[in-house]
């Protein structure tokens, strides 16, 4: 950690709101990032990430650590595993998006909007459905194995980093990777074009 | 290695999950393996898919803000360091000191009491018996009234202390033949002589949201005894701004003064008052003080009909206490606006010493930081308009009534009756229920603002017309659901945060990005043309035309507006039709804007042509310009 970060939580810690604005803008994006792919939506994203920092704001004065980007993600974690934990107990179906599908018809409908034209099925549509298949194969992993993936792939941290923010051994850190890359193996689309 | 590598073999190798020894032997036999060096291909082209959502996300001011703002309350700090051989001493000594209390109690049976501590004023009984009360729960206490954190505690003079008259907390100091001594003592009496004064008769809380401020006041009825008194005050443990103190008598007001307010050295977050009393007796005061900590906010919850053409809204406001203090049986108004302040009051609260005085603000800027000082606050006009509130957090109490107050700039809402908030507790009142507010759907598609998605708004003004525009709409957030099915189940339709909407403005909901509503933009034709060419032969001006093909479609089961802005970064620019039966509005200089209309489940496709003139060619439509109008 730079000296600017804890200088910015000592800030904080005395009130100052500028300081806590700027820790926001400085790790928001990668915390964002993260949040999205662990919980796979933009919104949900967003509630957590004003939770992670809710936490930072309320245990600011906890932290005596060196790193505060890894105490964040700790933080993060914690706040999108445990989110994920009360969603697997209450399904939550957004309705905001098929309030008018009851009928079962959208997907008629959309299917016919997009093929209806005089133009081909774009390569935008396709991969826009590849990226909603990773996106629910990233999603049906188990919360840790998610977290050990998105760390260490989309984050690029070390899975010395990774392990530190789990919790957990750099062992225990590479088994939830290998078993989270095999399972991504049979379920990932092929986008070089391929028939599976 | 013999054997072909297995598919967790290569993507552990892949991955640099294995042993050092075990990637080392997997590289050796894919350097000879074409069959695994193929498998292993395949396998990262799988992967690459993961690379599909690197895409770089970034935060938003408004979630930058809207989180900043969360965190806006002072952060609370509890610390209790535990050492076994402090929590061992303190032990031994509340042991020690029970066993010597006992003693004394047993000898004291045998000894006759002083007439003195009978002679005590009536007044006095509620300050002995608040005494008794230390042991008394927090929660009773909250049911008696009695502050939880900060006290007050009036002290007898040393003078006073001498003559036997401690219990009595208001101490003649020195009152010889009726006459007060013109030096006042330099100290009260030590301060395990202090005893804790009645209970708070009442109590007022403004909340400023905009400046984390709160101003406390309070009344209380002090016994006074002729001659110096000392009051003491403490706000340990509460972020009470000490500067802002101050003690005013309510009656007496000629034979009760205010002498001084000192803040005692070595002594932590304590004051005291010197008062000057020439009478004996039970005197009404408030004393005022700000706080921070304490804050509200508004939220609502719109419902739309089937139809989507009218809304039930429903407002609601929390009142969170983070003060440190408990306050109850508050009367809590809540004011809308910013306030300008000089100093953080959670910074001033958190001073060792309270160093600084109440007059740091400078005289002209007294009514302009802390207007609501003044006692003429209640004087402004109030517009006669009620909403109905309903419930509170564990009391179960009857439905109350919000009042609502223009201050100019500022707008007053005064919550019928008393609320009591405990510390670290929050409460929800309903503020207001509109029904049949009538709104439109709107969709807008502005790829400079949204990007390339379509967002939905609900539109409606806060007037009369519909059923709202009785007071301004204080800023929050928005929930908008919409009814599922005939059961009355809502489905969540989107949500938002509003800022401060004045009493006959439109305001725009954004409720997020909309699925069900597409616009597809696309660059059919491109060309320049209409070059011209200065002396020396190098361009000097041109055209570009573009031929644009919009499609719009709504795979919703209601009618829909849709708002399409198109912007040509520049003011020069001219635009045509292949349809008569399509039109534009200018809407700025650089941008115009097209309105469709769209009936259930159908698409609107059209198309336009812009030409924008760039450099000397600029010149050249001005001029046609100017000609056109002049005719």
């Amino acid at each position: 950690m730079d000296n600017t970060d804890r200088s910015l939580i000592d800030a904080h810690c005395r009130g100052d709101r500028m300081a806590f604005a700027e820790l926001v803008r400085r790790y928001g994006g990668s915390v964002l990032g993260y949040l999205v792919r662990m919980s796979g939506s933009r919104e949900q994203a967003d509630d957590l990430f004003q939770e992670t920092f809710k936490r930072v704001h309320e245990k600011a004065y906890m932290f005596r650590g060196t790193q505060f980007k890894s105490w964040l993600f700790t933080i993060a974690t914690r706040v999108a595993i445990d989110s994920l934990r009360r969603r697997r107990r209450l399904r939550l179906v957004s309705l905001s998006q098929n309030v008018d599908c009851a009928d079962g018809t959208c997907e008629q409908l959309n299917t016919v909007a997009v093929t209806d034209g005089s133009c081909e099925p774009s390569a935008e549509v396709v991969m826009a459905e590849q990226k909603e298949q990773v996106r629910r194969a990233i999603e049906m992993l188990p919360a840790r194995q998610r977290a050990a993936l998105v760390l260490a792939y989309y984050q690029q941290l070390s899975y010395r980093e990774v392990a530190e923010m789990l919790g957990c051994s750099i062992g225990a850190v590479k088994t939830q990777m290998s078993r989270a890359l095999r399972t991504l193996a049979q379920r990932l689309p092929d986008i070089s074009g391929e028939v599976k | 290695m013999k054997r072909h590598l297995t598919e967790r073999e290569l993507i552990e190798y892949r991955f640099k999950l294995a042993s050092d020894s075990r990637i080392e032997k997997a590289a050796e036999h894919l350097s000879r393996c074409g069959q695994c060096r193929k498998h292993l291909e395949k396998l990262v082209r799988r992967f690459a898919a993961l690379d599909l959502l690197r895409e770089e996300i970034t935060v938003s001011d408004d979630l930058v803000e809207r989180t900043v703002e969360q965190a806006s309350q002072p952060v609370q700090r509890r610390i209790i360091p535990f050492r076994k051989s402090a929590w061992l001493s303190a032990a031994a000594a509340v042991l020690v000191v029970g066993l010597l209390l006992l003693l004394a109690d047993n000898l004291s049976e045998k000894v006759t009491k002083k007439p003195e501590f009978a002679k005590e004023p009536t007044g006095i009984e509620g300050e002995i018996k608040f005494e008794k009360d230390t042991e008394i729960t927090r929660a009773e206490r909250l049911d008696k009234g009695v502050p939880a954190m900060k006290t007050f505690a009036m002290a007898p003079s040393k003078e006073e202390t001498r003559v036997g008259k401690a219990l009595g907390g208001a101490a003649t100091s020195g009152v010889t033949g009726g006459i007060i001594p013109e030096q006042p003592p330099f100290a009260p009496a030590s301060a395990i002589e202090l005893v804790t004064l009645p209970r708070r008769e009442n109590v007022q809380l403004t909340i400023y949201n905009s400046a984390d401020l709160t101003l406390v006041r309070e009344r209380r009825n002090l016994t006074l005894k002729k001659g110096w008194n000392w009051l003491q005050f403490m706000w340990a443990n509460t972020l009470i701004d000490p500067t802002s103190l101050t003690l005013e008598p309510l009656e007496q007001k000629d034979k009760v003064e205010i002498q001084q307010l000192v803040f005692p050295a070595r002594l932590r977050e304590l004051g005291r008052w010197l008062i000057r009393s020439e009478i004996s007796g039970q005197v009404p005061f408030e004393i005022t003080y700000f706080t921070s900590g304490l804050a509200w906010r508004a939220f609502y919850m719109g419902t739309l009909a089937k139809d989507e053409k009218t809304m039930r809204l429903e407002g609601y406001v929390r009142v969170d206490n983070g003060s440190g203090e408990d306050y109850e049986n508050a009367q809590t108004r809540l004011l809308v606006g910013t306030v300008h302040i000089l100093d953080q009051i959670a910074e001033l609260a958190k001073r060792q010493y309270p160093y600084g005085s109440p007059q740091v603000i400078a005289p002209g800027e007294v009514s302009a930081h802390y207007i609501i000082t003044d006692s003429s606050f209640m004087k402004y006009d109030t517009l006669n308009v009620s909403g109905i509130l309903s419930g509170d957090l564990y009391g179960g109490l009857s439905r109350k009534e919000i009042k609502k107050e223009g201050l100019s700039e500022y707008f007053l809402y005064t919550i019928e009756g008393t609320e009591t908030i405990p510390d670290k507790w929050g409460k929800r009142l309903l503020s207001f229920e509109a029904n049949d507010i009538a709104v439109k759907s709107l969709y807008k598609y502005d790829e400079e603002r949204w990007g390339t998605e379509t967002i939905r708004f609900v539109v409606f003004t806060n007037d009369e017309k519909h059923n709202l525009g009785q007071t301004p709409i204080p800023n929050g957030d928005v929930k908008i659901y919409s009814q599922a099915d005939d059961l009355g189940f809502l489905s969540y339709v989107g949500g938002t945060s509003i800022k401060y909407i004045p009493v006959n403005e439109e305001v725009e909901l954004n409720l997020s990005p909309a699925r069900l509503v597409t616009v597809k933009p696309k660059l059919m034709d491109f060309k320049t043309e209409n070059y011209l060419f200065d002396s020396k032969g190098n361009v000097s001006g041109w055209d570009e035309v573009q031929t644009w093909q919009i499609e719009a479609t709504n795979t919703r089961i209601l009618p829909i507006e849709v708002e399409i802005t198109r912007g040509f970064e520049t003011a020069y620019w001219q635009m045509k039709f292949g349809e008569k039966d399509i039109s534009y509005e200018k809407y700025d200089v650089t941008h115009a804007r097209f309105k469709l209309n769209l009936s259930p489940r159908s698409k609107k496709t059209f198309a336009y042509t812009v030409r924008t003139y760039y450099s000397e060619r600029e010149q050249s439509l001005r001029e046609s310009m100017t000609k056109e109008t002049a005719k």
